[in-house]
């Protein structure tokens, strides 16, 4: 059991996808400009990666080697299907907020990374979690990044504005914000790495 | 044997000892003096309070990091004071006192120090952070005072009123050239900018290769396109106003950001112009000198690498 | 059809909506491969066909496939095939035409597969050039030029990046922001500066 949770740790800490793999960027900047979107993406993509992840990992041996990478991408296009439809069934204000990047969770990185790196070489209950951890970590970065961008760049917090007389830098809403955003996080992540 | 492809030799102006470095930075800062006494005189001691603002936070900003990364403090050699000051120059006259502060560190701390400090940033730091403050608070950057009344009456300047289409009565080219004008408070003097420039091109410390063709080929393009029909625009109106002349000549002639090549510049200066027209006939902002001179510095290190000239003995 | 269309979807797609400036689509590929010149450009040739050409298969089988069938819910799972396809077919032609060309590419053609630009050019094709279930007057024009577009807007940027992070290879910088996060940073500041063409109007 011990061993399961590790797995499930290490995608949050020492493999967190966005800050120490960079993987999976381009939804992480486009979507985090309020929390909620944030939170909304993060779990989408989570059940997408625990999706493919289980499911790859039980057919790994029937797949031929010469086309797995197309075999992988009909898998998670089929959740990615089912939680595009979801979404604009239950909760199409969040759906349109995310717009094409719901559909493109497809080629996220993370989803196809860990089904290529370790989806299709380990056991059905690893991959279970590491796909739960690797979600979870996505997820956090989605919120520690959106959290700052929506209260220092709009000022509210979940879509409330707690402090009336803040002027917020809306740069940080742009992408241009979320770019530098991006960049001092990796810089402030890679000097406490070395501090280590 | 050093690998010879290491070296880069470039054409003049070759800069041999530190001192001179910095003696031109303080030349440039000189230079500069008039265009900020007229800005004050203009508007007031507010546009005073920016300027010292702007300038003290770029100096500590810059003697702050230096220490925290363990590098040499170099805050003497007159480049951070030339950012502060540029970053004050292009900021309206009546700004809360955590503008300029934000703007100078913003400037100094991303748009120089994470690239090296100087010599090593691509982009020019005062506009760097001109941009920055622009995006970030749009409101304060763009309420203008109205010139010579010291108070907090409000102006929109000559090029905002054009392109929102109020401009109804033709400004007298006399005032747009003394600086009687809603604007920064660095580049509504046109007078005392040019006393400035004459002076570094004279000493030598800028050509005119850049500063002339950005400011001709903006002539050429707004007399072609900018009025009704072909060939009937104001070009010299287009000329004086914005931050086109305090950007051809203080902002767009930084060695570090622009090309080494007379050729080079020649390219640079045509593009800055070229994108200034376009964004001001045809784009959103009323202005575009500082988006143009940070999109070219982009393409410097392309300039450069297609124009160098040849280095004997190397194929 | 409307010429001044063309004109908005040129300036849109290579400056102000920047596929990755603006977008982020196709981050992964920028970060990594803008390190040198020569790569970025044989990336970017590449990335441009990719998406020139699939934008007009996806547009095809929107159009012809998925609307009268009432299919459009597998139109994530159509356009991924078709580009999956597409680049595997690519690959094959091009290791077939110019053995010298295919190494010169290396492992960055089948990389373009899971490049968010193409997908989601091919996606917002469909989202903007289509209404209601039915094509918009001059639909497949603008697909294919927005295709283009994109192309030329993700070699812009990866150049622009690339004569930059080849400058600052002899530069001291300092170690924490080496490598990516200053390439974000730099990404950043020219996102600000291309937000210059903003509210264009010809």
């Amino acid at each position: 059991m011990k061993k399961f949770i590790n797995q499930f740790l290490k995608g949050i800490i020492r493999e967190n996808p966005t800050f120490v793999l960079a993987l999976g960027l381009c939804p992480t900047l486009a979507v985090s400009v309020s929390v909620i979107n944030g939170i909304g993406m993060g779990i989408a993509a989570t059940f997408v990666l625990l999706g493919s992840n289980v499911i790859i990992a039980l057919i790994k041996n029937k797949i031929p080697e010469r086309v797995r990478i197309p075999c992988y991408i009909v898998v998670i296009a089929t959740f990615v299907t089912i939680t595009e439809l979801t979404m604009k069934a239950y909760s199409p204000a969040l759906n349109r907020a995310l717009g094409i990047y719901v559909p493109l969770i497809v080629v996220n990185c993370i989803v196809l990374g860990r089904a290529e790196a370790y989806a299709s070489k380990a056991s059905v209950v690893n991959s279970f979690f590491d796909g739960l951890g690797m979600g979870v970590g996505f997820t956090l970065a989605l919120i520690l990044i959106s959290a700052i961008r929506e209260f220092l760049g709009a000022g509210k917090i979940l879509g409330f504005t707690p402090i009336k007389s803040f002027e917020p830098a809306f740069v940080l809403a742009m992408p241009s914000g979320a770019l530098l955003l991006i960049g001092l996080l990796l810089g402030f992540f890679n000097l406490i790495k070395r501090e280590k | 044997m050093q690998n010879q492809n290491n070296l880069v030799v470039s054409v003049s102006p070759h800069l041999h000892k530190d001192e001179s470095v910095s003696k031109i930075m303080w030349m440039v800062v000189i230079s500069l003096i008039p265009a900020g006494a007229a800005g004050v005189f203009i508007f007031g001691l507010t546009a005073l309070w920016a300027i010292i603002l702007g300038v003290v936070t770029a100096l500590l900003t810059e003697a702050v990091l230096q220490v925290l990364t363990k590098r040499k403090v170099t805050i003497l050699d007159g480049s951070a004071f030339i950012t502060g000051l540029l970053l004050a120059y292009n900021l309206p006259s009546r700004v809360p006192f955590w503008l300029p502060v934000i703007g100078a560190i913003f400037s100094i701390a991303i748009g120089k120090q994470v690239f090296g400090g100087l010599g090593q940033n691509i982009f020019n730091p005062a506009l760097v952070g001109r941009v920055f403050l622009l995006a970030c608070w749009p409101k304060y950057m763009t309420a203008y005072i109205a010139p010579l009344r010291y108070d907090a009456v409000t102006q929109a300047t000559p090029l905002a009123a054009l392109k929102e289409g109020k401009l109804i009565e033709k400004i007298a080219t006399l005032d747009l050239f003394l600086g009687k004008r809603g604007g920064c408070i660095g580049e509504v003097c046109i007078l005392a900018l040019l006393l400035g420039a004459a002076f570094l091109l004279i000493r030598g410390y800028i050509s005119w290769h850049i500063p002339i063709t950005y400011i001709f080929t903006t002539g050429v393009f707004t007399y072609i396109f900018g009025g009704k029909g072909l060939f009937a625009g104001d070009w010299l109106f287009h000329i004086l106003t914005g931050g086109l002349v305090l950007g051809a000549f203080f902002m767009a002639t930084d060695y570090v950001t622009s090309p080494l090549t007379r050729k080079g510049q020649i390219i640079f200066g045509i593009g800055c112009g070229l994108i200034t027209s376009v964004i001001r006939l045809w784009g959103g902002y009323p202005e575009g000198a500082s988006y143009a001179i940070l999109m070219m510095n982009a393409a410097t290190p392309f300039i450069d690498r297609y124009t160098k000239s040849r280095v004997y003995g190397l194929k | 059809m409307d010429v001044t269309q063309f004109l908005t979807i040129f300036i849109s797609a290579v400056f102000i909506y920047n596929v990755i400036l603006s977008r982020f689509l196709g981050l992964c590929s920028f970060i990594a491969i803008s390190k040198e010149t020569r790569p970025a450009l044989a990336m970017s040739l590449a990335v441009m066909f990719v998406t020139t050409m699939s934008s007009i298969i996806t547009w095809f089988i929107y159009r012809f496939l998925l609307i009268p069938y009432n299919l459009t819910y597998l139109r994530t799972i159509s356009f991924i095939l078709v580009i999956a396809t597409f680049v595997q077919f690519v690959e094959m032609v091009i290791r077939k035409i110019s053995p010298p060309l295919y190494r010169f590419f290396g492992i960055y053609l089948p990389l373009i597969t899971v490049n968010c630009a193409v997908l989601g050019v091919a996606v917002l094709n469909s989202e903007m050039f289509f209404a209601n279930n039915k094509a918009v007057a001059g639909s497949f024009f603008y697909s294919t030029f927005q295709g283009i577009c994109v192309g030329l807007g993700y070699t812009l940027a990866m150049l622009l990046m690339s004569g930059i992070r080849e400058r600052l290879e002899l530069c001291n910088i300092p170690k924490a922001v080496k490598d990516f996060p200053l390439a974000f940073i730099i990404a950043s500041i020219m996102s600000l500066s291309f937000m210059g063409f903003n509210g264009f109007k010809f």
